[in-house]
């Protein structure tokens, strides 16, 4: 890697140009990936010892945080107060938005309970757009195909079609909210093209798809009568005699006490994991992004699926330091911009599928024509300036967060190509759902980035953004349902138990404890004076 | 964590204040990342940690000025003599208006005033539009919604994070950020009617358009 050239060099040998061809491809995907994508290196994965998935494959960060201890034992709940609703809502971000706002229209009581504030989750980051077949050359099933193949045919089919056939819906509520997108002359929604797509489907709103997303979302349930807990972890889930789910054990960091909620439905819409920043990579993801829902639905005997299976993000950025990891959409990729070598040389069709892509970053910066920074940080060049040479103005016009991120970085996009690497980006696989975001578990739901099941072993952009809205509502009006149902009045963590002799059984350490909640460089702790500033144990 | 030591280790060091306290810091990180870096805990006012969330609001001067900005603590680089405040508020009690209750786009003015009677109070001091930490013309985002210009109102808060300081710069209690959300709203909720859209919804509720899929196919 050493045999890069400098940032420097490269920088001063840089030249936009308007045209650029493709060299012939001599490595097959297949190869490229087995080589290269972070999912195939083979010590970075282990199979599962203890749970309902026992014997499969799983990267061995995530192992160790499904085989960990829990945070409580019954003392912690000795004098707990439990508080009663219909609905628990575990999660703040679009999905679980969307989830508690359909519960409530459905007359459920609702309460959301968040982590840190309502709306911090990877939806408010998300820039490129959502899916929706809208164009006359498209239709739900070139979608269906576009995603299960890009998928690798592992996805779940009768998830897929459900999603498709949402999209359009999906988009007309999101208006409904508030929600706007940018539209042409005539009105129309614009699209644009995700890589590995056969139509232009990604509905927009400049690179700030999410940002509009999660504020009108926000809005909305704030203007409602869900019940909002800010700063409310959920560490544990409540279970009862009949292996079902009946509610929730949450920190209150700001009362310093647990509080048990009993619950008709739980549904967890807890998000990714890129905060526990697999093989050390950065990450896109927001700060709360430590697979808590993973672990918490794993206890209970939930089913996961393709722990093996993260995307990488193609364009991360890699310099300067301070920004390392930040997201550049792929709409910037949609709308023509090359990827190049340390040579100037484009070295991949860039509208491949992510992971192809993702691969053959890590390929050239490991074959020696990659870019090095004076911070030892690696990439290649997202060549802006030659989109911009191509069409004047398109990246002011259509992506502000890119131009606002270039202040942030002291370049200038327009003039200037960015470094990029692939960054730690989504999850793609997770708890094992029905159409309606039923687990196996009675009364335990998942939707969003913490479900598996739709994008098999790798997702196309903005089939995310178009997940948690199609199956965040699918689940609230699941659990909903659910409202007539007396309460049982068990709350019990008899699966813990159960969990502790496991671990015992197959010798796995019972130090390491889960969910994480923060990634280890806040160094949290739950008795540490969270507000002010007070250095604790953990330094 | 050997990416921290990548990214600090052998780096030249600044002196920050941050709420106070001294820190010693590599160059290369945000505020925030210097605060961990130094061995304190910092969970609230952490969010995105890309500048779109509006957690991390912070009070920022530099040595060479006696001005302070508001900025975003993920966004800002730390400097030698930087002293930093976080500002960590809570939400303040939010308006309440349903779209659904508003009739037809003739009642969106008298309904926003109704909303927001404190708007038309704009005294016109420019605080609101100093402290956002995105440079947004806050002040006459609120003056346009108060004439009913809302689309031009609305298309002024769309790098808007929701991160509320504009409220605590309004000595007139003015809740601007949420009067811009209230403008895009609106114009979204009355005046998108897409055709391609439309057309679709309609193709695929008469089952005109559907998916066939593997189970099926069996």
């Amino acid at each position: 890697m050493n045999s890069n050239i400098s940032y420097r060099e490269a920088l001063e040998k840089y030249t936009p140009k308007k045209e650029s061809s493709l060299p012939p491809t001599t490595t097959a995907k297949g190869a490229l990936l087995e080589e290269f994508h972070p999912d195939y290196i083979t010590e970075c994965r282990t199979t599962l010892k203890s749970g309902v998935n026992r014997g499969d494959s799983c990267h061995t960060q995530l192992a160790e945080l499904l085989q960990s201890d829990s945070r409580i034992n019954e003392a912690n709940l000795a004098g707990a107060e439990t508080i009663e609703t219909d609905v628990l809502v575990i999660g703040g971000g679009g999905a679980g938005c969307a989830a508690a706002l359909i519960a409530q229209q459905n007359g459920a009581r609702v309460i959301l309970a968040t982590k840190l504030r309502l709306g911090d989750s990877n939806t408010v980051m998300a820039e490129g757009g959502i899916q929706a077949s809208l164009n006359r050359e498209d239709t739900p099933q070139l979608h269906y195909d576009d995603t299960i193949s890009a998928g690798h045919n592992r996805s779940d089919p009768k998830l897929v079609s459900k999603l498709v056939l949402d999209g359009p819906d999906v988009i007309r509520w999101l208006i409904q909210q508030g929600m706007q997108f940018d539209l042409d002359e005539f009105g129309d929604i614009l699209t644009r093209r995700a890589g590995g797509s056969s139509a232009d489907r990604i509905c927009f709103y400049r690179d700030y798809t999410g940002l509009e997303m999660m504020r009108i979302l926000r809005e909305s349930v704030h203007n409602s009568n869900i019940e909002v807990w800010d700063y409310s972890p959920t560490v544990e889930l409540l279970g009862d005699e009949q292996g079902g789910c009946s509610g929730a054990v949450i920190s209150s960091l700001q009362q310093k006490r647990y509080i048990q909620v009993s619950a008709k439905s739980v549904i967890i819409a807890t998000g990714g994991i890129g905060r526990m920043h697999l093989n050390g990579f950065p990450t896109s993801n927001h700060f709360g992004a430590t697979g808590d829902g993973l672990v918490l639905a794993y206890r209970m005997g939930v089913k996961l699926r393709d722990l093996d299976s993260f995307q990488y993000h193609p364009t991360g950025l890699s310099h300067p330091n301070h920004l390392t990891g930040s997201l550049i959409t792929e709409g910037v990729r949609s709308c023509g911009t090359w990827l190049l070598n340390g040579n100037g040389e484009r070295f991949i069709d860039e509208l491949s599928a992510r992971d192809v892509v993702a691969a053959a970053v890590i390929k050239e910066c490991r074959e020696g024509r990659g870019i090095t920074t004076e911070d030892g940080n690696v990439g290649v060049w997202l060549d802006t300036p030659g989109l911009e040479l191509r069409s004047p103005g398109i990246l002011a016009e259509r992506f502000p967060k890119l131009i606002s991120l270039g202040k942030k970085a002291a370049i200038d996009p327009t003039k200037e190509p960015l470094l990029i690497y692939p960054t730690l980006h989504y999850q793609n696989g997770g708890a094992v759902i029905d159409v309606d975001g039923r687990t196996e578990v009675d009364g335990l739901f998942c939707c969003g980035e913490v479900s598996g099941g739709i994008h098999g072993k790798n997702r196309l952009m903005g089939n995310a953004l178009l997940e948690i809205i199609s199956f965040g509502r699918r689940a609230g009006l699941a659990a909903a349902e659910r409202k007539k149902l007396r309460h049982n009045g068990q709350l019990s963590i008899e699966h813990l138990n159960q969990l502790r002799r496991e671990l015992s059984e197959e010798n796995l350490s019972l130090e390491k404890q889960g969910p994480l909640l923060f990634p280890d460089y806040a160094k949290f702790d739950l008795d540490s004076d969270y507000s002010k500033l007070r250095r604790t144990q953990k330094i | 964590m050997s990416r921290e030591e990548a990214i600090t280790k052998d780096k030249p060091e600044v002196n920050v204040t941050i709420n106070g306290d001294s820190i010693r810091t590599p160059a290369t990180l945000s505020v925030i990342q210097a605060l961990w870096h130094a061995g304190y805990p910092r969970v609230q006012g952490v969010g995105c940690l890309e500048g779109v969330c509006g957690s991390c609001r912070v009070l920022v001067k530099r040595a060479d000025t006696n001005n302070i900005s508001m900025e975003l603590g993920c966004q800002t680089l730390v400097e030698e003599q930087m002293e930093v405040m976080f500002l960590i508020f809570p939400s303040p009690p939010q308006h309440n208006y349903k779209l659904e209750k508003i009739a037809n786009s003739w009642e969106v003015q008298t309904e926003f005033h109704q909303i927001f009677p404190e708007a038309q109070q704009c005294r016109n001091c420019h605080g609101c539009s100093t402290v956002c930490p995105k440079g947004i013309d806050v002040e006459r985002g609120v003056a346009l919604a108060v004439k009913g210009k809302f689309r031009e109102a609305g298309d002024l808060f769309i790098e808007c994070i929701m991160c509320d300081l504009c409220m605590t710069g309004c000595p007139e209690g003015i809740s601007p950020n949420h009067v811009g959300l209230f403008a895009r709203r609106v114009t979204a909720y009355f005046h998108t009617r897409p055709s391609n859209l439309i057309n679709r919804l309609e193709k695929i509720r008469t089952g005109e358009l559907t998916v066939v899929h593997e189970t099926d196919q069996a």
